[in-house]
């Protein structure tokens, strides 16, 4: 599970479409707002961060959205995925810093 | 984990990020938040990635980071954390990491042929140690070298400068940021005498027009970026300008897009003068008081090798314009010569000299630059029309010249990686200064760095072959004086020669004059162009090389010794960033196994020598400075005895655990619970990183580059704080009375450095006086031409190459690509490419294909569309790519004054692989 709390700042005159938007979105929840700044919170919870990430730009790319960035990472949970390195990271894994492959051709 | 622990966690996360950007909270949420982070420790700390430096706030528990966020105090980024930032609290969790040394080994000996094998502490730096003095005993301090970083912390950086300029007396020390900053210095120096900026980012609030000249800031600075963002979409009349050599995610906002050719650069802004004085608008209340006119000598190659015995056959041709240019028909125009005449270059030894010329010179030399004439130059996107290209040539005047609006100039990359990096640095304030808008809120020239201490270390510390701490230069005896008298060292230990610079120290191990270098903190032989010359100078030469670093990067695999780094929150550190804002840190976690910080590797190996292995008599080949033998540093012992030291005391009592230093003790109140890896290990009481740092500071203070105490940037409220520090106060725009305590008093401004300010008068051509004039308190303004790539396309290698990074991904991939989250977001290096260059080669995107130079090929896949948006006859790959080593084919000129690397430009050719 990755939970990251993101801030996205609307054109306040459109906030209420920027809004509804938002809560079209898979993962998303509006979790705070204020109308005066156009400044909303949403907390975002997705699958891997690969989705988590994609989430992000779904949101960059709405109509309206002035600035949407992530604040706030909670990391406790995710530790597993350390088991996937680039393919040419991994090769040294057998052998201990080998001369990569990639330098021999 | 349960429904309502989840949500309970939800409603935490939305409270903190609420809290972070400023919004206010209920009791509910407040409570929410201490109820998840009950037993978390939050800390201040710096974001490990460019050189914008923005505030993050580090969680731990039980030892462990468990979270981070963007700090809503801090100026930079007001709670904001880009892709990267946000994964800081990961980039020391990677699978590979390293937790042990690493040597080559034989039947249980070193071996350059071995195989790496695990070795204690103790073993690396006996081998380490024996093959220092080995080498030293056979070429002195010449044969060492040092490749470091503008990623050390102020504290590394600093003894690590300490260790070779005072202790092995060898000036062959040269960090990264000379690939990275090294024309933005050369031209802070010759135009102001002082290094960095005179603004700050919140020049971006008060600008009405921004221009981004070579920097692709939405992608490699993108928390300054959403600043960018915001005024430009809450002020009604800002404007924001990009000029680049292709669009890339900084036009998305830009009102203004220019599209030109590698080295047009240098055309344009001597039209953007020519423009200036055509329209009577320069600034003369402002030139005439604090302004001066300058130039200097065009013939100044293009800091490649002056012999092709290194060069592959292919390179020749390349290789030989060091020495004989035949002049097209733009500079034929642009330098007042003839097209196709062959122009020795006899100023390679000297290219930086200078010398005053008047507005008369000033005014004749950018006449040729005529609209007409610029255009067709520097026009970049074959399918754009003249007329189009023209019309935005003039936009781009117009924002400069008029009265009423502020001007910003932004650049990173594409100015400072440029075979005429440093002209075309002193070119922007040319204009600014013309214009007399610089050194106020909103107008200004302002240099981004790309690394997150380029400017706090490496180049306040002067951690460079030609430096010493707060602008003090080697080949000056006064600067060397106060050195050695701030460090108490005997007169004439410092070495006066300049050491190797960078690429030079890749090129001594090619060629056998360096045979040990130590590489702290950057991946040499990943991110240095032309890299099959020193991946087969690191493997086939007889050399010892130790790379010190977190994971195994290609530097590694190719060393003979590997010593495991510890990263940034597991040591105590600071760093400077662009805006001359010093920030620290606490330890916030143990380094895994046996990784060490660097500081302590420094510390630890200097206990090893003593006095008399280095300071008797020693040769320099080429050393040649007033009061020294030629080719000699004299033996300083006897000088040493009558200080007060035994020829057998080792360099750790005499640089560093000094009584001054040891009065700095551990425990000390300001860790507040935090611990410090390094006390632990030197176990002598000391505290290196706050005792360095009050040595440190004694360098600036007085001098314009004041800083404050150790423990005031660990304040709870303080978020770093920009020097000058003076009377407990930042100055926020230097040079300008009205905020900078320097300047003289009813002066208005004073561009007070004091480097550069003595030279000859001229004309355009040569020198014509050579009696040195003062220009203290006064900037130049300098005329320089057009000058073009060294290599460009031709029938063989027909696309320009321009290399870099992407968002997702820092520098060689060393951390970032260990993030599964960033690796899988950017998981492979591509080349983008025009559709209808693709097309026309018979490819489509993700096809495998060769890119191909004179020096090197690689394979890669190739995009067509995406981010980057490539105009025809141009393609780019970015260098984070391990599997993909573009700088086997990139080519190694540099700036010829300020010795950085142009990875910008050279000519390949792409074919199906």
């Amino acid at each position: 599970m990755n939970l990251s709390g993101i801030v996205v700042v609307a054109r306040p005159e459109r906030l209420t479409a920027v809004l509804r938007e938002l809560d079209a979105l898979p993962g998303i929840e509006v979790h705070q707002v204020d109308e005066a700044t156009g400044r909303i919170i949403v907390v975002q919870e997705a699958l891997d961060i690969l989705e988590e990430i994609e989430g992000l730009k779904r949101i960059k790319a709405l109509p309206h959205v002035v600035v949407a960035e992530m604040v706030y990472h909670y990391i406790a949970d995710d530790r597993q995925v350390y088991a996937d390195l680039p393919a040419e990271l991994v090769e040294q894994d057998s052998q201990a810093c080998a001369v990569p492959a990639c330098l021999n051709d | 984990m349960g429904l309502s622990r989840r949500d309970f966690l939800k409603t935490s996360i939305a409270a903190s990020t609420a809290a972070t950007v400023g919004m206010p909270l209920s009791k509910q949420a407040e409570a929410a938040i201490k109820e998840a982070e009950k037993g978390w420790q939050w800390d201040k700390a710096v974001c490990r990635f460019c050189g914008v430096g923005c505030g993050i706030m580090v969680a731990t528990k039980d030892g462990q980071i468990v979270a981070t966020k963007g700090d809503p105090d801090a100026p930079v980024n007001r709670g904001l954390n880009c892709i990267k930032g946000y994964f800081n609290g990961k980039i020391q969790s990677g699978k590979d990491r390293l937790t042990q040394p690493l040597m080559r080994m034989k039947d249980g000996k070193f071996d350059k042929k071995g195989q790496f094998v695990p070795v204690t502490w103790e073993q690396a730096f006996d081998e380490m140690e024996r093959q220092l003095r080995k080498t030293y005993a056979e070429k002195g301090p010449s044969g060492i070298a040092c490749l470091g970083s503008g990623q050390w912390t102020v504290q590394e950086g600093y003894a690590m400068n300490k260790l070779f300029k005072a202790g092995f007396r060898s000036n062959n020390i040269d960090p990264n940021a000379r690939n990275c900053m090294a024309s933005a210095v050369a031209a802070f120096y010759s135009v102001f005498g002082a290094d960095e900026p005179a603004g700050n980012y919140d020049d971006i609030e008060y600008a009405d027009t921004m221009i981004l000249w070579g920097s692709n800031m939405a992608e490699m600075h993108p928390i300054l970026w959403s600043r960018i963002t915001n005024r430009r979409l809450g002020h009604k009349d800002c404007r924001v300008i990009n000029i680049t050599t292709f669009r890339n995610m900084s036009s998305d906002i830009a009102d203004l897009e220019i599209i030109i050719k590698p080295n047009a650069d240098l055309a344009i802004q001597n039209y953007i003068a020519r423009e200036i004085i055509a329209r009577d608008a320069v600034n003369w209340d402002f030139v005439n008081k604090h302004c001066v006119f300058a130039t200097g000598p065009y013939d100044i190659g293009y800091g490649m090798r002056p012999t092709d015995k290194y060069a592959f056959p292919a390179e020749r041709d390349t290789q030989a314009k060091e020495l004989k240019v035949k002049l097209d028909k733009y500079e034929a125009v642009a330098q007042r010569r003839q097209e196709g005449e062959v122009v020795e270059q006899k100023n390679t030894a000297d290219p930086a000299r200078h010398w005053l010329i008047g507005f008369d010179d000033f005014k004749r030399a950018v006449e040729p630059y005529t609209l007409d004439f610029v255009a067709e130059l520097a026009k970049g996107d074959p399918d754009e029309s003249l007329e189009s290209f023209k019309a935005k040539l003039k936009q781009l005047a117009d924002h400069y010249i008029d009265p009423k609006r502020k001007v910003l100039s932004f650049w990173t990359m594409g100015f400072n990686q440029h075979q005429r990096g440093t002209w075309v640095n002193e070119q922007v304030y040319m204009n600014h200064l013309l214009l007399g808008k610089y050194a106020q809120p909103g107008n200004g020239a302002f240099s981004l760095t790309g690394q997150p201490s380029a400017c706090g270390t490496a180049r306040e510390v002067g951690t460079f072959s030609h430096r010493l701490p707060a602008d003090r230069l080697i080949p000056n005896p006064k600067h060397r004086a106060e050195v050695e008298k701030a460090w108490h060292l005997p007169a004439k230990t410092l070495n006066p020669k300049i050491g190797s610079f960078y690429a030079k120290i890749l090129r001594d191990l090619e060629d056998g004059s360096v045979k040990w270098v130590w590489v702290q903190v950057n991946n040499p032989w990943q991110s240095h162009p032309n890299n099959n010359h020193w991946l087969k100078a690191a493997r086939e030469m007889d050399n010892f090389i130790v790379v010190s670093d977190a994971y195994p990067t290609v530097s590694a695999k190719v060393a003979d010794l590997i010593l495991p780094a510890a990263m940034i929150f597991e040591k105590w550190g600071a760093y400077g960033n662009a805006e001359r804002r010093i920030q620290h840190w606490r330890q916030q976690v143990d380094p895994p196994g046996e990784a060490r910080a660097d500081i302590w590797q420094v510390l630890e190996f200097s206990k090893r020598f003593k006095l008399k292995d280095f300071w008797g008599e020693q040769s320099v080949p080429g050393l040649k400075a007033e009061g020294f033998p030629d080719g000699k540093l004299p033996s300083v012992l006897d000088e040493a005895v009558k200080m007060g030291y035994s020829p057998d005391a080792s360099l750790y009592e005499v640089l560093f655990a000094t009584s001054e230093n040891k009065k700095y003790k551990w425990p000390d109140p300001i860790a507040k619970g935090h611990d410090n890896h390094v006390v632990r290990l030197l176990g002598d009481g000391w505290f290196p990183e706050k005792a360095l740092w009050q040595e440190y500071v004694q360098f600036g203070r007085g001098k314009g580059k004041d800083l404050a105490d150790f423990d005031v940037y660990h304040g709870d409220k303080v978020r770093g704080m920009k020097w000058p520090v003076v009377g407990g106060k930042e100055v926020p725009w230097r040079f300008n009375e009205q905020y900078d305590p320097y300047v003289k008093k009813g002066a208005g401004f004073e561009f007070y450095g004091d480097l550069f300010k003595t030279i000859p008068k001229g004309d355009l051509d040569k020198v014509t006086d050579p009696t040195p004039v003062s220009v203290a308190g006064k900037a130049k303004i300098f005329y320089r031409p057009y000058a073009a790539p060294v290599e460009q396309p031709d029938d063989r290698y027909d696309l320009w190459l321009c290399t870099g990074r992407v968002l997702e991904h820092w520098h060689t991939g060393t951390m970032t690509r260990r993030v599964p989250e960033l690796h899988r977001a950017v998981p492979a290096a591509v080349l983008w490419m025009h559709p209808e260059d693709a097309r026309a080669r018979g490819l489509k995107r993700n096809d495998l294909v060769w890119v191909e130079s004179r020096r090197g090929k690689v394979q890669v896949r190739i995009e067509t569309g995406g981010r980057n948006k490539m105009v025809r006859g141009y393609v780019y790959v970015p260098f984070f790519d391990e599997g993909v080593l573009i700088n086997r084919v990139t080519l190694d000129a540099t700036c010829p004054i300020s010795k950085e690397s142009d990875f910008k430009k050279c000519a390949v050719k792409v074919y199906k692989a």
